[in-house]
């Protein structure tokens, strides 16, 4: 496989601000790589320094084989985080007008159908609620079949009906060869259509790969989550002669007993040990660990250290090393103290 | 297709987008009828007396037309590179073919055929409202063309020098009215003092101003340009400004952040 897009120890500042931090990855051909991270993490610059309309301070960016500003325009489709066309021209005429500024380009009718506005192709741009606009942006980025495709957000806003169309539009150009780097903050999202995924935290990629490998690394064991009436002691429940006997950690967390690495299977017995200790309660979950698990875990880690910092005055350190994505779909390297 | 159909696609929306804006259609040819009706009154009222407007009437057809060859550009070009950035519109942009210079162009066409409807209307107001006798030469369309094409090149680099709509709203208001009154439009040179000189040849619109004067009222006596045709010279003159600007607008634009 080749790498369409790449970045080798990028660098960024806004003055006094660290955007990007020694971040280097690699999308192969055909790959849907997505981007997740808090806000400000640096997402957005990255897909600036990628697609050639932000200059990094130092490192390289490679697009095609070639430096960003000199790709081939017509290979590339790019939706900018807060796009806003023209407000008075239709949707159709937006998608019309996108697609005259190639030499060849996909018919614009089809387009707004592929993004599900065919209804509202005669509507002005300004007069569209908010998903649907999102949609015809989205559409500007198709308009020339590219070859890479950037996508910064790009379902932020469009009901959830409307983000099944454009993440089926995403699959359905993924499967043609399209190569796909979209940023996220809907973890279903990332993991429904990236092959990998890479988490950006305070500018520095502070893990990567596929998303089964993020959540076997990151993301814990599978917990039941047992939410007691208001009456009932935690501390108290959890330490109990019976709970303590059972083979599973049990900890009080947030008002909740937490039984780590249960399977389904485990539910049944665990349930019966809770009755015959008299435990009340008002609601029972059991979930598998997931993205957002791995989010949470290595994010907010990142922000809560950042937090930590601040509060006693301390600069902000940076990662000793920088983390690489490659194309294999493993995980490389783990941020200091994010785990 | 290729340049040509960019710049196309570029005019296309560009056109759509304003005639849909009604007030802004409306001002822009209002404004003009407003200032034929208090200027030609006012000079109407003496018209060979002293003051400022003594001239006959055709002496400040110039005047006229600079006010939507200048101020059409600058506040028109000014607020859509501001409203293009706010929108991200020319991160967008940056990666697509369409060149900086292109999209210059495409919005230096909607604004020639802007300011050519206004200035037709301003020429048959003109004539109507204030009597003016004045000649009518086809250098005064490639006049008002090179002259959009000008003023669209500073308005561009007000837009991207300026941080937000209103700034360059105000900065072309600022700059685009010394330059109105200091160009040999409604006010000549012997009128002002001295020193102003220099600055009245530093302005694009001093050559507007003349070569017009000179193709639409010879008895005015423009003086010639070493030896050559005012009419011609000055077009001259303000072509190369028009290169120059053009070039300088375009390069303004912003392509990164």
């Amino acid at each position: 496989m080749n790498a369409v897009v790449e970045a080798t120890d990028l660098h960024k500042t806004y003055g006094e601000t660290v955007a990007l931090e020694s971040v280097s990855l690699a999308v192969d051909d055909g790959e849907v790589f997505a981007l997740i991270g808090p806000n400000g993490a640096g997402k957005t610059t990255l897909v600036r320094a990628l697609t050639g309309t932000t200059v990094p301070n130092s490192g390289t960016a490679h697009l095609l084989d070639e430096s960003p500003t000199a790709v081939d325009r017509s290979r590339l489709g790019v939706l900018p985080q807060e796009f806003s066309p023209p407000a008075r021209l239709t949707a159709q005429e937006l998608l019309e007008y996108y697609a005259g500024l190639y030499d060849e380009s996909r018919d614009p009718e089809t387009v707004l159908a592929d993004v599900g506005l065919v209804e509202a192709g005669d509507t002005w741009y300004e007069n569209l609620s908010g998903g649907q606009k999102r949609r015809v942006c989205v559409g500007s980025a198709l308009v020339n079949d590219p070859d890479v495709l950037f996508l910064d957000e790009p379902t932020t806003g469009i009901d959830p009906a409307g983000r099944r169309t454009v993440w089926r539009l995403i699959e359905d150009l993924a499967a043609g060869g399209t190569t796909v780097v979209l940023t996220t903050h809907d973890m279903a999202e990332a993991e429904r259509l990236a092959d990998r995924v890479g988490l950006l935290a305070d500018g520095s990629l502070v893990a990567s790969g596929t998303p089964a490998a993020l959540v076997a690394e990151h993301g814990g064991s599978s917990r039941l989550t047992v939410e007691p009436t208001a009456e009932t002691t935690l501390d108290e429940v959890a330490s109990s002669g019976t709970l303590s006997a059972l083979e599973y950690a049990v900890e009080s967390r947030d008002g909740t007993l937490v039984f780590e690495d249960v399977s389904p299977a485990d539910i049944g017995p665990i349930v019966d040990v809770l009755e015959d200790e008299g435990l009340e309660y008002t609601s029972i979950s059991w979930a598998e660990p997931d993205l957002e698990t791995v989010y949470l875990e290595l994010a907010d880690g990142e922000e809560r250290a950042q937090t930590d910092r601040r509060s006693i005055g301390v600069e902000p350190a940076r990662a000793e090393a920088s983390t690489t994505a490659d194309s294999t779909g493993t995980q490389e390297a783990n941020p200091e103290g994010s785990q | 297709m290729s340049r040509l159909g960019r710049v196309r696609a570029q005019t296309s929306a560009g056109w759509r987008s304003f005639v849909r804006r009604r007030t802004a259609v409306f001002f822009t040819f209002f404004f003009p009828v407003i200032l034929i009706a208090i200027f030609g009154a006012l000079i109407q009222t003496d018209p060979t007396g002293g003051g400022l407007f003594a001239e006959p009437a055709a002496y400040y057809v110039p005047g006229y037309l600079a006010v939507v060859v200048l101020f059409t550009p600058f506040s028109r070009l000014g607020s859509e590179v501001a409203r293009h950035r706010e929108g991200n519109r020319f991160e967008k942009l940056a990666t697509t073919p369409v060149t900086r210079g292109e999209w210059l162009l495409g919005q230096t066409v909607v604004n020639a055929a802007i300011i050519a409807l206004a200035s037709l209307l301003i020429l048959v107001l003109v004539v109507a409202l204030t009597g003016a006798e004045i000649v009518f030469s086809p250098l005064v369309v490639a006049y008002i063309l090179v002259g959009v094409v000008c003023f669209c090149g500073i308005g561009a680099m007000l837009g991207s020098y300026t941080d937000s709509q209103d700034g360059a709203v105000a900065a072309s208001n600022a700059i685009g009215l010394p330059l109105l009154f200091l160009s040999e439009t409604f006010i000549a040179l012997e009128q002002l003092p001295g020193w102003f000189e220099p600055f009245v040849n530093l302005s694009p619109l001093t050559y507007f101003s003349r070569g017009i004067r000179a193709a639409t009222y010879p008895d005015a006596g423009t003086p010639a340009v070493f030896g050559v045709d005012p009419a011609l010279a000055n077009l001259g003159i303000l072509a190369v400004l028009a290169v120059v600007t053009f070039v300088l607008g375009a390069r303004s634009i912003p392509r990164t952040d």
